[in-house]
């Protein structure tokens, strides 16, 4: 954050980088834009220019029509990290941005959905063996969904749980579609796999809380220490994915994003997927805690050329990819007007394309993209990468 | 008022001030960035082409992400820092003669004045682009000011340096009196020359001094310091 603060130049070179900015051109929708509000507070209480000459860098103190600017700045970045390839100085905003949310945190103004939605995973971690009774019936009703499409005997042992030494712990989500299809996949690789109690999204991250945010992360962690795994999968989610990745530091199991999973499947020959079975144009958004802040590029790429005869490239493309605008827990709030604005680029990259099918690899991207399709009159399909292998998948 | 006091004043105590408040400044931001508590995550973005100390070298000096963007930008960039580059070569050669420098042979001070005329164009750009929009939005009074300050430091620097090479109105300071001056505040045994202090351009060679005191005193503290934390936030996008 040092780094961050005192070498901005305030060179003006991101400014056009941001969806958000792209859509609705405000100031405070530009990462440098944001970052200075949060910059001018910083100044302020840690800066001896602050105290004796605020005038010098715009120092402001903490009053309410500074923190609606916070609230503006936090809760309009997705924490895509576009910006950031785009900075001389490599200034990470959407790092700045989970500082804006702490304050917002501290000063009582965040967002309540996810605040509260952030408090239950916590309640859940804290009392799981309350939940397990429930959730066990539940995942035992969606076995034969899975069994169905596997075209197996028995129902039994499908979605394994609390499975000791399994190769792989996979974190799904509260949709069923991120536990039947993923299960399919695993079913189909014969893979020693075992599911989660836990869902994969970390509400704490999302509404700025660090506390939160570790609390929840480790509910898995601790579940996979305890089970012995050697692998965490995580969900299409890609702020969950890129948790525990990436920040929550050395970890003693490997951590996989299900794309990666999917990859080494169809490479190793593991499942089998039907060739140039789709038709129709399709084309991929690369969630952005996936691709620019992963490197998981090529692998999803691989799998939907496989599968589809007509696969377009948006562009641009890869690190310079656009965000979709859902990121962020932004989805989860009650801003639509704001994401379709704010949805502007990603919306002419899908139309150049002329694709009729958009697969992504997250589920906010997913939420954001229907949301983009319905906002704009689109007309194209929205589809996981999990569903789209589970359709053309050889049984 | 006793001016020559005022001129001793601005070019010895204040010259060591500002070089201990540059130093002392620069390693103490660097001391409170590297001694601070690590961040556990890592912070890289990709892809990843080059490895990280060439990428980092390459994303600092040739900073390609200008390059893509706005390619007039990119050019005062490079043009500026390549110039203060060799301006700071001038000004070694202001303290004594090095050979080395003198591989290409030239008359002191480098640059026969373009450097000093590629630093006034560049700054100027700079400081003109921050009065229109979209940049004037996000400019504050740091922004401003700094580039004011450098732009008069240059621009009487640069007339210090053009009058005497081309003896214009009668200009009196050769390069020697400067190298006595300068190599005696090396030597921290200071002494202003006569053919200096005596000058009646004195005022301008001691206004040039006290603008570049300045600045010198005010780069740890302020943006100036991407000039050392580049090289580690770029660092840091490439873990």
């Amino acid at each position: 954050m040092r780094y961050y603060i005192d070498s901005c130049t305030r060179c003006g070179l991101c400014y056009d980088t941001c969806h958000a900015y792209n859509g609705i051109p405000k100031r405070e929708y530009s990462p440098v834009g944001r970052a200075e509000i949060v910059r001018k507070l910083y100044k302020k209480y840690t800066r001896l220019s602050g105290y004796i000459l605020p005038y010098w860098g715009d120092a402001t103190k903490f009053d309410e029509p500074v923190m609606n600017q916070v609230y503006d700045a936090a809760w309009s970045c997705t924490g895509c990290r576009r910006c950031m390839v785009h900075c001389p100085f490599g200034i990470d905003t959407g790092l700045i941005m989970s500082v804006a949310k702490q304050l917002l945190i501290e000063n009582g103004t965040a967002p309540e959905e996810l605040v509260m939605l952030a408090d239950t995973a916590v309640e859940k971690g804290k009392s799981i063996d309350q939940f397990k009774d429930g959730f066990k019936q539940v995942i035992h009703d969606l076995e034969k969904d899975v069994q169905a499409k596997l075209n197996l005997q028995s129902a039994d042992g499908l979605i394994p749980m609390e499975k000791q030494n399994a190769d792989i712990l996979y974190a799904g989500l509260a949709g069923a579609h991120t536990i039947v299809n993923p299960a399919i996949i695993f079913n189909a690789a014969r893979e020693n796999w075992t599911l989660s109690f836990f869902e994969a999204v970390n509400f704490g991250y999302f509404a700025g809380d660090p506390d939160k945010a570790e609390f929840i992360a480790h509910r898995i962690i601790n579940e996979a220490v305890a089970l012995n795994v050697k692998e965490v999968v995580i969900v299409e989610c890609g702020t969950a994915f890129r948790i525990m990745r990436s920040l929550m530091g050395k970890l003693p199991f490997k951590v996989s994003s299900i794309v990666e999973v999917i990859h080494r499947y169809m490479r190793e020959g593991r499942i089998k997927l039907k060739e140039k079975n789709v038709a129709e144009p399709v084309t991929y958004h690369d969630p952005c805690q996936l691709g620019r802040n992963a490197g998981i590029y090529d692998e999803p790429r691989e799998v939907i050329r496989t599968i589809a005869a007509d696969y377009r490239e948006m562009s641009p493309t890869k690190e310079m990819n656009w965000c979709c605008g859902g990121g962020g827990g932004l989805v989860a709030l009650d801003n639509e007007e704001f994401r379709i604005k704010s949805a502007k680029p990603k919306k002419e990259q899908i139309v150049e394309t002329g694709a009729k099918i958009v697969v992504t690899a997250c589920e906010n991207c997913a939420s954001q993209l229907k949301t983009i399709n319905s906002g704009y009159g689109l007309n194209v399909e929205v589809k996981y990468l999990t569903a789209l292998v589970c359709e053309n998948l050889i049984v | 008022m006793d001016w020559n006091r005022v001129y001793f004043f601005v070019m010895v105590p204040m010259v060591y001030a500002a070089f201990i408040i540059l130093i002392g400044g620069i390693i103490f931001k660097l001391v409170v960035v590297l001694f601070s508590k690590k961040f556990r995550g890592k912070l890289g973005t990709y892809p990843k082409i080059l490895p990280g100390a060439i990428g980092v070298i390459k994303d600092a000096l040739l900073v390609p992400v200008a390059w893509r963007k706005d390619k007039i930008l990119w050019f005062f960039i490079i043009a500026y820092h390549v110039a203060f580059v060799l301006l700071f070569i001038g000004h070694l050669e202001l303290i004594q003669e090095f050979k080395l420098l003198q591989i290409i042979p030239h008359q002191v001070f480098l640059g026969a004045g373009a450097v000093g005329i590629i630093l006034i164009i560049s700054v100027l750009y700079f400081l003109l682009r921050r009065f229109r929009s979209p940049w004037r939005d996000i400019s504050v009074p740091e922004d401003y000011i700094l580039l004011l300050l450098l732009f008069l430091t240059m621009v009487i620097g640069s007339h210090l340096h053009l009058a005497a090479r081309y003896n214009a109105a009668g200009f009196d300071i050769p390069v020697e009196d400067y190298r006595s001056y300068l190599s005696s505040l090396v030597a921290f045994n200071p002494a202003i020359p006569a053919g200096i202090a005596q000058s009646p351009h004195c005022v301008l060679v001691a206004l040039h001094i006290f603008l570049a005191n300045l600045v010198l005193m005010l780069m740890p503290f302020t943006k100036i310091i991407h000039m050392a934390f580049t090289f580690l936030s770029l660092n840091l996008q490439r873990k």
